[in-house]
């Protein structure tokens, strides 16, 4: 037996009707195959960089759960075929992370309830431009900061050749003054010697 | 002339990178959600291995663009 992470991706049409059912499909098929389930936790509630099975929102469940390394194949081909279950990915995991075990507790408990989603998200299919809007924003904010580092370092490649013609005028001034002094001690000492 | 890059140094004992850990993630991504370069990460081989394998699962999981325009 082995100790498993594995995070499903469920439907959220599946899930604002009950989560404790979506929870128990992902689950179910776990303890079909003999592994007993850690934790089970609602991870969050997102919407999707990319759109999966036509929808662009989904609620993530992350379980740890023991199981027969020889089943998880078998537990694969029916996550495949189970609808509710859009994605997942299980892997294996050197122990249960700390408080993983309170969040999955807190959840059984009688006071959780689920959180509702934002108003202006549902998983109709009249509704997804709304959630392209919202990619949108975040897209522009990480647009801006590579953008704004762009222009400082234009300005540096661009002072740098000035500053370096400045040095060589200045390193020209003095050698010319050297030159005259020098000159001129040369008059006076020709001048002494008549 | 060479533009100056900005280097990430990150100690290869640090603790593993998480396909969860979206934030430090999505640092190492173009504005395309393409992966940085390793001139770029600065990271060493073993950890840019890491990088990849954790940003690659979270795109499986539709929780980083594969491309983003």
């Amino acid at each position: 037996m082995n100790l498993y992470e594995g995070m499903f991706l469920l439907d959220n049409n599946v899930v604002r009707e009950d989560w404790n059912e979506a929870k128990a499909t992902a689950t179910g098929i776990l303890e079909k195959h003999g592994a007993s389930v850690t934790t089970a936790r609602r991870w969050a509630e997102r919407s999707l960089a990319y759109t999966i099975q036509k929808r662009n929102r989904g609620t993530y469940l992350l379980v740890h759960f023991e199981a027969d390394p020889a089943n998880i194949s078998i537990m694969r081909r029916d996550l495949e075929l189970n609808e509710t279950v859009m994605r997942y990915l299980i892997l294996t995991c050197d122990g249960v992370p700390e408080g993983e075990a309170e969040l999955h507790e807190a959840e059984l408990s009688a006071d959780f309830s689920v959180p509702e989603p934002p108003e202006d998200h549902v998983v109709d299919s009249d509704e997804e431009e709304e959630s392209e809007e919202g990619e949108g924003a975040t897209e522009e904010a990480s647009e801006e900061a590579p953008a704004a580092d762009a222009p400082a370092e234009e300005a540096k490649a661009e002072e740098t050749p000035e500053a370096e013609e400045a040095k060589t005028e200045e390193a020209e001034a003095p050698a010319e003054e050297a030159a005259e002094t020098s000159e001129e001690q040369t008059e006076e000492k020709s001048s002494e010697e008549a | 002339m060479a533009r100056p890059v900005k280097k990430a140094n990150r100690p290869c004992d640090d603790p593993r990178l998480d396909y969860k850990d979206l934030e430090t993630l999505s640092k190492y991504l173009t504005p395309q959600g393409q992966i940085h370069a390793r001139r770029r990460t600065g990271y060493c081989s073993k950890c840019q291995r890491e990088l990849k394998q954790a940003i690659k699962r979270a795109r499986h999981m539709g929780l980083l663009p594969f491309v983003s325009s």
